[in-house]
């Protein structure tokens, strides 16, 4: 059968339509030009980032904020190496986005032509799947599967490089694409969930454990009801947050390394662990073998290649985590001791903000604060996105989140210099809320061509810049592991932030004390356009509690 | 902080074995294969690759760990997460000893 001529450009440009892509981030180079040849008249709205990886974390801020697939295009040679940490970033956070790169033309591949590199070799460890586009005919069964596999099961990136006369070759065939969709199991064994209900009954001291899987899995609500109906403490994952309400009275907060006490003394002493869509990343369980040693382990997660990776699971659950959590029901708990310990811990460890505050000298801003105060007064739904380092744990441990998707940080890879992009695209993904980003001196260096973006769409993102002249993180271990041996981590010569803003014609304004804090606050959040709060903080102010790596999560450090 | 890094990470846990593979015949899906066995940890110590009847590819490796928490079901299952890998199973597991 043949069909309407059409160029591999083309082709592609009515695939992303077909797929329901809205928002392209990219930026164009020479063998990409094709497709932005035709991209003008496609309707397709395109974002033009200041750089590759801005245009990444912007495909994954928007990709987390809704829930729907990001598509994000660059060019060959350099513009595809700069898109790999982003890459990176959406396969260790399980973020579903399709990456298409320009390549050099089919009979210049291999050969070392100018602004060829082997994209496809190069970004194999960090991809769900890819492609090399050899034929303009299987650029629409292409596209196709590749949003499916990016957004099915557990979620990643997806990579098509897309040579330059391939783009460019006309073709009157679509060939039928050769697609081998794996057939899973929709959720786990009536079997094994009657089993599951009876642990969790005859546990004395029963906790969840909750990751990044229930939003992603769409299981939120599941999980609340569940909790609900069995009134067992839950602790989270980073990612995890906002799966249950910050102030949720079974809600004990985040665990691991920068974990509030009473949620990892509850690891700990647990009897059975309910791991929903949680991987016992390092992050969270600290010295593995240490974690959790007298829990029996529930393990349910979409990916079933998690499963017994690092802690052997008792009983598991394949398959949809909305489906398992909603099919579990082994009635409340009889844990009632264990409950009135785990939430007397929580009372007993709540955050003292006063007092914290008072030990910040002349009157300076206690950045914990501030979070807790800010996303307080924001909208309820407003999205928080944010960098790396010490600000990103401040945000967790203090921020106020009511869903997962209210809270996009680089969980996995760490990766400096997210927030700004990551907010922009959460902010286009979701025009209607209230997007703040929180970053650091450091992580906004990093990307912080992309303020030019702000200004060129007027996107009204919201940052807050904790400015404490150091790169805090590495300063505080330095300070704590290494002897006070501080290596490289001066920040001396930052610019003027708010100048710098200014000069993207961004709005900004400085607040130094902590008596300019609430005010700040006000004018960040009645903001119509883009604006940057750039706050001053002491170098000096840690992240505690602290577990030392290698270690186990009882042994956790304090101020 | 040498005391903290004083683990077994880098010891070598024991863990060796022949794993089958069944891999369609799809651009790239040896080379993804291949590589993510070994950015899981595992050296090779023998690959055999053959094309059956069927069009599909039949991937016989035997490998040892090189160290941390390792078990061959969990590699088994991050192989037959790739697209375009069928199956992965171990076959007739070996010790460590039996390579010398």
């Amino acid at each position: 059968m043949t069909h309407p001529p059409k160029s591999g450009a083309q082709l592609l440009i009515d695939s992303l339509k077909e797929q329901g892509v809205e928002i392209i981030f990219g930026y164009p180079g020479g063998a990409i030009m094709p497709v932005y040849d035709v991209l003008p008249k496609s309707g397709l709205k395109h974002i033009l980032g200041r750089h590759e990886q801005g245009c990444a974390m912007a495909a994954i801020g928007y990709a987390r904020a809704t829930g729907k697939t990001g598509t994000c295009l660059a060019t060959s040679g350099p513009g595809a190496t700069n898109l790999v940490t982003g890459i990176a970033d959406a396969y260790l956070d399980s973020v579903p986005v399709v990456f298409i790169t320009g390549q050099v033309p089919s009979d210049l591949m291999g050969t070392d032509a100018f602004q060829e590199v082997d994209i496809y070799g190069i970004t194999l460890p960090v991809v769900k799947h890819s492609y090399i586009a050899r034929d303009p005919a299987d650029i629409p069964g292409m596209v196709e599967e590749a949003y499916y596999i990016a957004s099915e099961g557990r979620p990643g990136p997806v990579l098509i490089d897309l040579p330059k006369d391939v783009a460019n070759a006309v073709t009157t065939e679509r060939h039928k694409w050769r697609s081998y969709p794996k057939v899973k199991p929709a959720m786990g064994s009536p079997e094994h969930i009657k089993i599951c209900e009876e642990m969790i009954r005859s546990a004395k001291k029963p906790l969840f454990y909750i990751g990044g899987g229930i939003a992603q899995g769409d299981g939120v609500s599941e999980l609340r009801d569940l909790v609900e109906r069995t009134e067992i403490p839950v602790v989270s994952t980073l990612k995890g947050l906002g799966a249950m309400p910050s102030d949720h009275e079974h809600f004990l907060g985040m665990l691991g390394m920068h974990g509030l006490k009473a949620a990892n003394f509850a690891v700990q002493e647990a009897d059975l662990l309910i791991v929903a869509g949680a991987r016992f990343d390092d992050r969270a369980t600290g010295k593995l073998d240490t974690f959790a040693p007298h829990a029996k382990i529930i393990h349910m997660d979409i990916d079933i290649a998690e499963i017994n990776k690092l802690r052997r699971a008792d009983i598991w659950l394949e398959g949809s985590l909305k489906k398992n959590l909603a099919a579990l029901n082994p009635g409340r708990s009889s844990a009632d001791e264990w409950r009135a310990l785990c939430y007397g811990r929580r009372a007993q460890y709540k955050w003292d903000y006063e007092a914290a505050q008072k030990n910040v000298k002349n009157g300076g801003v206690y950045a914990p604060k501030l979070l807790h105060d800010l996303t307080r007064r924001a909208p309820e739904n407003a999205i928080i996105t944010c960098d790396v380092g010490q600000h990103q744990m401040w945000t967790a441990q203090h921020c106020y989140f009511d869903d997962p998707k209210d809270h996009i940080t680089s969980g996995g890879l760490g990766t400096m210099g997210f927030g700004v992009p990551a907010g922009l695209g959460a902010q286009l993904g979701c025009p209607d809320r209230t997007v703040i980003t929180v970053s650091g001196d450091g992580s906004i260096m990093m990307n912080i061509q992309e303020l030019a973006t702000l200004n060129r769409y007027q996107i009204p993102l919201k940052i807050v810049l904790l400015d404490n002249g150091v790169l805090g993180m590495v300063r505080q271990w330095q300070e704590v592991f290494f002897d006070e041996n501080y290596s490289e981590v001066d920040l001396y010569d930052n610019p003027d932030f708010a100048e710098l803003a200014r000069a993207f014609q961004i709005d900004a304004f400085t607040v130094t004390k902590r008596s300019e804090v609430d005010a700040g606050i006000d004018k960040l959040l009645a903001a119509k356009g883009p604006i940057l709060m750039h706050v001053k903080i002491s170098p000096n102010e840690n992240v505690w509690p602290l577990v030392p790596p290698g270690r186990s999560n009882a042994d956790m450090m304090e101020r | 902080m040498t005391n903290l890094q004083a683990d077994k990470t880098f010891e070598r846990s024991g863990v060796s074995g022949k794993l089958k593979i069944v891999l369609h015949d799809v651009s790239g899906t040896l080379l993804r294969t291949l590589g993510t066995i070994e950015r899981r940890g595992y050296d090779y110590r023998d690959v055999h690759c053959t094309q059956r009847v069927d069009g599909d590819f039949d991937l016989l490796v035997a490998i040892e760990d090189l160290g941390g928490p390792r078990n061959l079901d969990t590699l088994c299952k991050q192989l037959e997460r790739l697209y375009n890998v069928v199956s992965a199973e171990k076959v007739g597991r070996r010790s460590r000893a039996e390579w010398a």
